[in-house]
Formats: C-alpha cells, structure tokens, sequence
C-alpha cells in the first residue's frame, strides 16, 4: 500500500501535511487535510508529538489506519463513512484516541510553530480536544470523529487531495520547515546537522515556551496526557523511563523529557514502524522528534502558556521577562552548541562509553595525549629509516625502544624495556617539542638539546623535508649530541662505539649535506 | 575527588563550571592553537571543544600519512632485518 511513501518520507508528509496546512489554509484546516489526504502516516506522527505523548509513532500500518480514522471522522465531515480501519490501530494504541482529538490541534501547532498567532484555533481544538479525549474509547473511532466534527469549530478542510500531492506538499513543507530551522539541510542529516536544527528549533520554540518555565510545560504535557489515563500512563511511564536515555535530546534540557519521550514512546510504539526504511526514518525521525517535541512544546504552550505567556507580556516585567528569555535562548543556544561538539568529540575517540561529560573529556584530553606521542614515534621512526640507510641501523632499534619506553605511554607498541639512560634525549626531544609531563624522564638533556638546532635542522631537512613536525628538527638533536657531546655516555652505546665513528661520519656526512660519506673516517 | 561529585551531578545535559574550567585548562595546553590565543583569556568551551575535534581529526591524519609513509620504509626494507621489526613496532 502506501509503505513505500512510508518508507521514505513519512515523517515528511506528516509534518508537510501540517505545515501546508497551517501555511495554506487557515490553521484549523490542515489538520483535517493530512487526514483526507491519506497522508495517514504524516497525520500520524505528527499527532503523535503533538499529543506529548507522541505515542503514535510512525507505525506506518497502525498509522495508515488511524488517519483512516481521522479520515474518517474527516470523511464524516465530508459526509463520507469512515472507514473501520481503526480497530486494529486502536487496539494497538489508545494513543491514536488522543491524536485523533488532536487533529485540528496539530494545525494549530504547526501554525504556533511557523505562524504563532492563532490561539483562538488552538484554545477551540484543545477544548475539543480534551473533550474528545475522556471519551475516547479505543475501539470506537468513527462514533467520536464524528462526535468531534459536530463540536469542532474546525475551519473545513478542503478534500483531501491525492495522496501524492500531499507527499509532494510535505516534502515541500518539510523543507521549507527546515529551511526555516537549518537553512536547507538535507532531511536525512546526520547528527551535527540534526543537532544544529534542534538547536535552531529550539530556539524556536523557545520564544513561545520560555515564557512559561518548563515545569509549566510538563504539566502541560501531563495536562493533556491526563485526558488519555491509559495513554497518559504508559506515556509518562515511558517519559520517566528514558529521560537519561534520549541520546539524542542532550541538548535540550528541558525539552529533553519531551523529546526523550518522543522518542521512546516511538520506538516502544513503533516496534511495528521499524520499516525496511527504518534506517532512513531515524534521522528523520529526530528530525520530526524534535519539531514534535517543539510542537509539544508548542501545544503545551499555547494550551495553557500561551494565556500565561499573554498575561506575562502584558505585566509590566514584560522586558525583564524578555530578557530572561533571550538569556535563557543564549544560554540554551550555548549549551546545545557545547554538547554537540561533545558528541563530535565522543565520536572522535574510539572506545568512548562513557555517558559522563567529565570522564568523557578526561578520555579525550588522554587520546590526544597518546595520539600526540605517537606520532612523534612515527615521525621519529620515519625520520630514521633513512638513517638506517646511512648505517646507523644499530641505533635504530635501540632508538626506537629507547623511544617506547622513554615515552612511558603504551600506545599500542610492544617494546621489550629499553637500555635507560641513553634514550632520554628522545623523550627530551619529545619533551622539547611539547610540554610533555615529566613522565617522559627528561634528564638533563634540555639544554644539551638546545645546544644544536640549527646545527640538526639541515640534515632533518634532508631527510624529512615533508615532515612537518617540529619534532623532526629536534629528533636529531639528541642524536647528535649524544654524538658529539656524550660519545661514551650511554653504556649501551659504548657498545657500538665502532658505530661512533662511523655515526659521526653520519651527523659530518649530514652537515655537509653528504649522506654517503660515512666512511670517510 | 572532588570531580567524582561533580561528575556524579554532571549528566549529558550539565557539567559543573569547576570541571569545565579544569578540562578546557588541560586541553588548552594540548592544544597549540589554543596555546597562542590564550592570550586573549577568554575561550568558550565549545570554542575548545571544536578546536580539540579538530586537532584530533588532524592528528589521526597525520597518524595515517606516517604510517603510509613507514610502510613505505617497510617496503623498502628488507622484510628480516631489524629495520623491519622497528618499523613494524612502529605501525602498530
């Protein structure tokens, strides 16, 4: 059937379906429309936000029949039957009771979102809605759309069009809807993207929602919830449950719960909605997630925040008010913007579990750390190579353990213990070229370090004249320090003194740019 | 520790500033570029943030054009020599 337009955007339909709705017509009409048009699934998730208890998540069959339902009482209006899909879905989700009161509220909600000014629309669905919802029985659909339509002052819905000129609306709408929010970012965004929107979003939002606290918008949540006890409970329940978990709500606190919820109650719901696209449907999801959750907001907002907010404006703290808000905007916008790049950042560094901000940037803070030692390995060991060439192979290994275990990090390396005192040059080196901690032992090569830049730089070049590290100039010094400075120093070295001269020939050989006169000795 | 109690109040929505602060401390001293600005004392948290994602991705590039740059070496070596085990050591 429609699972196809299910699968790829169905929460674009649902929320274009809104949003056309809201920027087309009056706001009462859209809801109907979504409806009509078989944009089930679209009506469906969107209710589901609105509702705060978005329980109905995007089941695509339970949604498909619900609309029907929706349809149907919207058909009732047209004077069509309703058809009986909506036993199976409510049997399914009492939920869809609710989002079926909640139909002419979503217009209003996505007119709140994109055109806040109709209160009046929105206070009339909210009483229908609430008084749809007591009686909402699960199983009796039709009976209650039409119930509703008869109360409903709802502006009437032009028929629905065909399904595809709705999907062609949502994906239109949605686009315009995150171009409004982001700018024009794909739908199927990734995190940061998403992020950014929620952000946005949330901004928002927030200009309706700050007025009241957001424990006034919990209750409000709770508020509507009430109306479906069964719903309400489960979605609470639900709310409760995953108020830590909502990955993606960390930059939201207080729409956090919400979205969390959303969410949750989605996925708990939507076991069903999992459809082959379902990879796709996620990011879309937090997508609609959050302008749910920013619906939500809205709908708590302009249920019962928006008379508060109106009576707030008019006190005479209205700038004090004003300014709280647009602090608390900045404040949010800040915070959202610290977490996503906490999450860029948790991303970055592998092996990262850690739920906790602190551990998390202590992680990193080691990554880095390690990362950085490591490559100056490398660039040391790169740096070498050619030394071997020039019959220093002897060093070499010794070097190089001599570097493992001077570093006294273990990345990875699996170097037996190294000969001590001759390698601290490199850990000086090291040491030198990044305010290592002292864990590196640096003895007192420092200022033989020092003694001989310039003298190392050229032949550093030359062997490493794309290495841009720093380090590089620096690895040689130990090296020829210990040459020039310390020829007996290192006992281990002594070893090779017949690599002395030959080591020397090197470092003259080098300075004279001459790789090959290593035995001129 | 006192950063276990802030750690413990600290979820993913909240860190305390105390923490902030000594976090964003330490990766400024990683940090070269953070380095040279600190002159001006004023760094955001997300300003580090990003600037540590940042020099993080630069860094595993770098990682990964000196271990191109080693197999390459390794190539270049005989496969038993010593040269080899080093460099091997090295990529791991």
């Amino acid at each position: 059937m429609n699972h196809h337009r299910h699968h790829f955007v169905p929460d674009f339909e649902t929320d274009d379906d809104y949003v056309n709705a809201n920027t087309n017509s009056s706001s009462s009409n859209l809801p109907r429309k979504p409806i009509i048009g078989e944009e089930e699934d679209g009506d469906l998730m969107e209710l589901l936000w609105h509702n705060g208890q978005v329980v109905l998540q995007n089941q695509r069959p339970n949604t498909k029949k619900q609309p029907l339902s929706s349809s149907a009482a919207v058909k009732l209006h047209n004077g069509a039957p309703p058809p009986p899909l909506d036993h199976n879905l409510f049997i399914q989700e009492d939920e869809m009771s609710s989002w079926l009161h909640y139909p002419l509220r979503d217009d209003d909600f996505c007119s709140d979102l994109f055109f806040p000014a109709a209160p009046s629309s929105e206070r009339q669905t909210s009483n229908q809605v609430t008084a749809a919802r007591p009686p909402v029985p699960s199983t009796v659909r039709p009976p209650e759309p039409s119930s509703m339509r008869p109360p409903a002052p709802s502006p009437v819905r032009p028929p629905a069009p065909s399904s595809v000129k709705p999907a062609v609306r949502n994906f239109m709408n949605f686009s315009r809807l995150r171009g409004d929010f982001t700018g024009g970012n794909g739908r199927g965004e990734s995190g940061p993207s998403i992020a950014k929107s929620t952000v946005r979003e949330s901004a928002k939002v927030n200009p309706s929602a700050t007025p009241a606290s957001s424990a006034a918008r919990e209750p409000d949540l709770t508020r509507r919830t009430d109306g479906a006890d069964s719903r309400g409970a489960g979605d609470l329940g639900s709310k409760s449950a995953v108020d830590g978990g909502g990955a993606y709500t960390v930059g939201h606190n207080r729409k956090g719960k919400a979205v969390v919820t959303t969410e949750r109650t989605s996925e708990n719901l939507g076991a069903s909605s999992s459809v082959a696209s379902k990879s796709e449907i996620e990011p879309l999801e937090t997508i609609v997630d959050e302008r749910k959750r920013k619906e939500r907001e809205e709908v708590g907002s302009t249920e019962c925040r928006n008379e508060e907010a109106k009576q707030g404006r008019g006190s005479s703290s209205t700038k004090r008010s004003r300014a709280a808000e647009v602090h608390n905007l900045s404040e949010r916008k800040r915070r959202d913007r610290i977490n996503e790049r906490m999450k860029a950042l948790q991303e970055l560094i592998p092996c990262c579990n850690k739920s906790d901000k602190a551990s998390m940037l202590d992680e990193a803070i080691e990554y880095m750390k390690s990362l950085q030692l490591q490559i100056q390995m490398m660039s040391m060991g790169c740096g070498m190579m050619p030394m071997m060439y020039t019959g220093m192979q002897q060093y070499m290994p010794h070097m190089a353990m001599g570097m493992g275990m001077g570093m006294g990090v273990e990345m990875g390396m699996n170097r037996p213990p190294p000969p001590p005192p001759p390698f601290m040059p490199f850990p000086n080196m090291l040491a030198s070229q990044r305010p290592l901690p002292p864990q590196t032992r640096m003895g007192g090569y420092p200022a033989v370090q020092a003694s001989d830049p310039s003298r190392v730089y050229g032949p550093n070049q030359q062997f490493d004249p794309n290495s841009s590290q720093a380090q590089f100039s620096g690895y040689m010094d130990p090296f020829q320090q210990f040459r020039s400075l310390y020829p007996s120093q290192p006992p281990q070295f002594q070893n090779q003194a017949a690599s002395y001269p030959s080591s020397s020939r090197v470092s003259s050989s080098k300075e004279s740019e001459d790789h090959g006169n290593q035995t001129t000795s | 520790m006192s950063n276990r109690r802030s750690r413990q109040s600290s979820s993913a929505l909240r860190i305390s500033d105390d923490q902030m602060i000594d976090l964003v401390s330490k990766l400024c001293q990683l940090l070269p570029e953070i380095r040279e600005r600190r002159r001006s004392d004023k760094v955001s948290a997300s300003k580090v943030l990003q600037e540590t994602c940042n020099y993080i991705r630069k860094l595993h590039r770098e990682v990964d054009n000196l271990s191109d740059r080693l197999s390459q070496l390794l190539d270049a070596v005989d496969e038993d020599s010593h040269e080899a085990s080093v460099i091997r050591s090295l990529l791991m």
